[in-house]
């Protein structure tokens, strides 16, 4: 019996999962492009939210267009995906086989810094150029891969925006927790100095592990030592969780900020009007472009769901200039990386290019404004203008 | 003090949760050596009911909890007809039966989940409800996390003595000490079989339906409460109902503790730490005498 049970443990933190296939048909042979994202497991509902579905509008979009135009000839696009489970080797293991087996003609990136984390060292090395739309991580660009480019702001940037606006709203004190992964470690220690340049005190630092259930605890010895300011640095369920606890405790300090999720739509559908006034990390909203705004609406007819307000456009921004390299220089990957490396690219997040693997690309900071995400820092980035102190809890 | 009030009741919250859905898994596993580690996708298809009911047909999670304890029940059944009775007469021997049966509950797990998939997608949802706070002794607790231990309990309490009190119960309760014999008097195990595997996917479903008040809700939401069932059925002792319902309290509370004074970081370390301790020094459980 004991027997069993130790069977029954270790088996049940095996994750599950399944492999679909779209496919699209076409006269020209189409162009493959692989890609192993999460639909299940714990990073699913943030890439779901954020990466997966943008894949799938491109693809759609541009085949009923009738295609890319490369070199003369109209392709059409044939998505080849793999459900990674959210799990580092099924991530790796897939993105070999979609490379050397599969031989797709190109590879779009997973999501997460983890698992950017472990496929880029990969696709560098077999020559696929990643546009790497949620990947933070200053060891990831450190590493310098020619063929890895971050859509994103690396964490040092984000966290001197965040910063930055916590000193100019007279923030003296700030209790942080972060998730122990990539993305939590990456971004306290770029926040640490960052805060600390600003003359910031950090009264409390506490990392979680993913899949918490319960912050209460930490919230509430948070909210005995009062601080001027909260920054969760977490994912979308414990960015959710945090919210709703530091509620259920009376925990209302000047400014209240979580990292991912806090600009997903569903944020505001399980805060409802307690949304109002939370800040986070976010970079555009409908008001950004019209071309940002046309998006949204292709986002919201074919899914039924809102993008959220911060990679889910630089995500997009990726696929245009993907878009761009092969319609300008065809299909040879070697061309499709010194494109993207050397140009400045026209993006629903206005002009962009590369400095090594780094977008250029500022640090922002959005906030629930009037039922909307918005940016609210930098001033010149700005959609809305930012609420400090945030409003009491409804 | 206060501090150590709200860590206790918070810890007791959790541990409400843990404790319903351990004492479905263990009601299977005592009565029928059944080791179904699909258990917690029952629970998140409960919580996936009872959100679809609140949102589509605007039902209180309280209004559905009936309706959907009926309904997982005749899931329960069905699943029982269609995997276990088969296996179970394929399969006298105990250990290879306990074996297949956990091979079972992986191939319902997959079904599950992946059924869960299609029909809502993997995006994280949710729905408010309840989700004021209400003061007790000046401290702070959001409604829904208090009526969803308050339900947690009183099925759990109702289960027990349903157990202790109905001749139905003391046939189950006769089952689970001696199989042999309680056939040899008569009780008909083709039908309390089905039955008490039915009312274990029902409290399943019952504690998804709490949770989808508190929590925002995934397909791959259920494994991690099957472990943690696992762990608070050896902790409470297997085939103990009662067990499992203080087994569960106390883990929350030991979690709740022990993230405070140490780090949320280490609450998996905490969990199995207890469970270990529990399986080296009283390894048939602490509540069994």
């Amino acid at each position: 019996m004991m027997r069993v049970l130790a069977i029954a443990l270790v088996a049940a933190l095996v994750l599950v999962g399944a492999s679909l296939d779209t496919s699209a048909q076409s006269d020209a042979p189409p162009i493959k492009i692989g890609y192993a994202i999460s639909r299940t497991g714990p990073f699913a509902p943030g890439a779901q939210a954020t990466q997966e579905p943008s894949y799938i509008l491109w693809a759609e979009q541009v085949n009923a267009a009738g295609g890319l135009n490369v070199k003369g000839q109209k392709r059409k696009i044939e998505l080849v995906s793999y459900d990674d489970r959210s799990e580092v080797e099924t991530i790796v293991r897939t993105f070999e086989k979609l490379m050397v087996t599969d031989k797709v003609d190109l590879i779009l990136p997973p999501w997460g810094s983890t698992a950017n984390f472990a496929v880029a060292p990969l696709a560098d090395k077999h020559g696929y150029p990643v546009l790497a739309p949620t990947a933070l991580s200053m060891k990831l660009v450190d590493m310098k891969l020619p063929n890895f480019f971050s859509m994103l702001p690396q964490p040092y940037v984000l966290m001197a925006a965040a910063a930055d606006m916590l000193a100019a709203n007279g923030v003296k004190t700030v209790a942080v927790i972060y998730m122990d992964d990539v993305f939590g470690l990456e971004n306290i220690a770029a926040f640490e100095p960052a805060v600390k340049a600003k003359g910031i005190e950090i009264v409390d630092k506490k990392s979680y592990p993913l899949g918490i259930k319960d912050l209460s605890p930490v919230l509430r010895a948070i909210k005995d030592k009062n601080p001027d300011a909260f920054v969760g640095l977490t994912y979308p369920p414990d960015t959710i969780l945090a919210s709703k606890q530091s509620k259920e405790i009376g925990f209302n300090p000047k400014v209240f900020f979580t990292a991912v999720g806090t600009a997903f739509p569903l944020y505001k559908q399980v805060m409802g009007a307690d949304s109002d006034g939370v800040s986070g990390i976010g970079s555009w909203s409908v008001k950004t472009s019209p071309a940002a705004k046309a998006y949204f609406d292709a986002h919201v007819k074919r899914f039924q769901k809102e993008p959220d307000r911060w990679a889910s456009a630089h995500c997009w921004a990726g696929l245009q200039i993907l878009q761009a390299a092969i319609e300008k220089v065809g299909m040879d990957r070697k061309a499709i990386r010194e494109y993207i490396a050397s140009n400045e690219h026209a993006t629903i997040i206005g002009p962009v290019r590369f400095k090594g693997s780094e977008i250029q690309f500022p640090g922002t900071v959005g906030q629930w404004v009037g039922g909307d995400f918005e940016v609210v820092w930098p001033a010149n980035r700005a959609t809305a203008k930012l609420v400090v102190p945030k409003p009491a809890w409804k | 003090m206060r501090l150590w009030i709200e860590l206790v009741v918070s810890g007791l919250i959790t541990g409400g949760i843990y404790a319903l859905v351990a004492m479905g898994l263990n009601l299977q596993y005592g009565l029928m050596r059944i080791l179904n580690v699909s258990h917690g996708e029952f629970l998140m298809l409960g919580a996936y009911l009872t959100y679809w009911a609140y949102l589509v047909m605007h039902l209180s999670p309280f209004v559905f909890l009936p309706p959907l304890l009926v309904g997982l029940f005749v899931v329960g059944l069905v699943v029982h007809r269609l995997c276990f009775r088969r296996l179970a007469e394929t399969t006298p021997e105990v250990e290879a039966f306990e074996a297949r049966s956990l091979l079972v509950g992986f191939g319902l797990m997959f079904v599950v989940q992946n059924v869960a998939l299609l029909v809502w997608g993997a995006d994280l949802r949710g729905y408010q409800y309840l989700a004021g706070t209400v003061s007790i002794a000046g401290v702070g607790f959001t409604a829904n996390r208090l009526v969803a231990f308050a339900a947690a309990l009183v099925l759990g309490l109702g289960l027990i003595a349903v157990l202790r009190a109905t001749l139905l119960g003391r046939a189950v309760r006769a089952m689970m000490q001696s199989p042999t014999g309680a056939l040899l008097v008569g009780i008909d195990v083709r039908r309390l079989h089905p039955a008490v595997f039915g009312v274990g996917l029902a409290l399943a479903g019952a504690a998804g339906a709490l949770l989808s008040m508190v929590f925002e809700i995934s397909p791959s939401m259920g494994e991690p409460y099957t472990v943690t069932a696992l762990i608070v059925i050896a902790l409470g002792g297997f085939g103990s109902v009662t067990g499992s319902l203080l087994g569960g309290l106390l883990l929350g509370v030991v979690e709740a503790i022990g993230m405070h004074l140490t780090s949320p970081s280490l609450k998996m370390v905490l969990s199995y730490g207890v469970f270990m301790l529990v399986l080296i020094t009283r390894p048939n459980g602490l509540f069994v005498r």
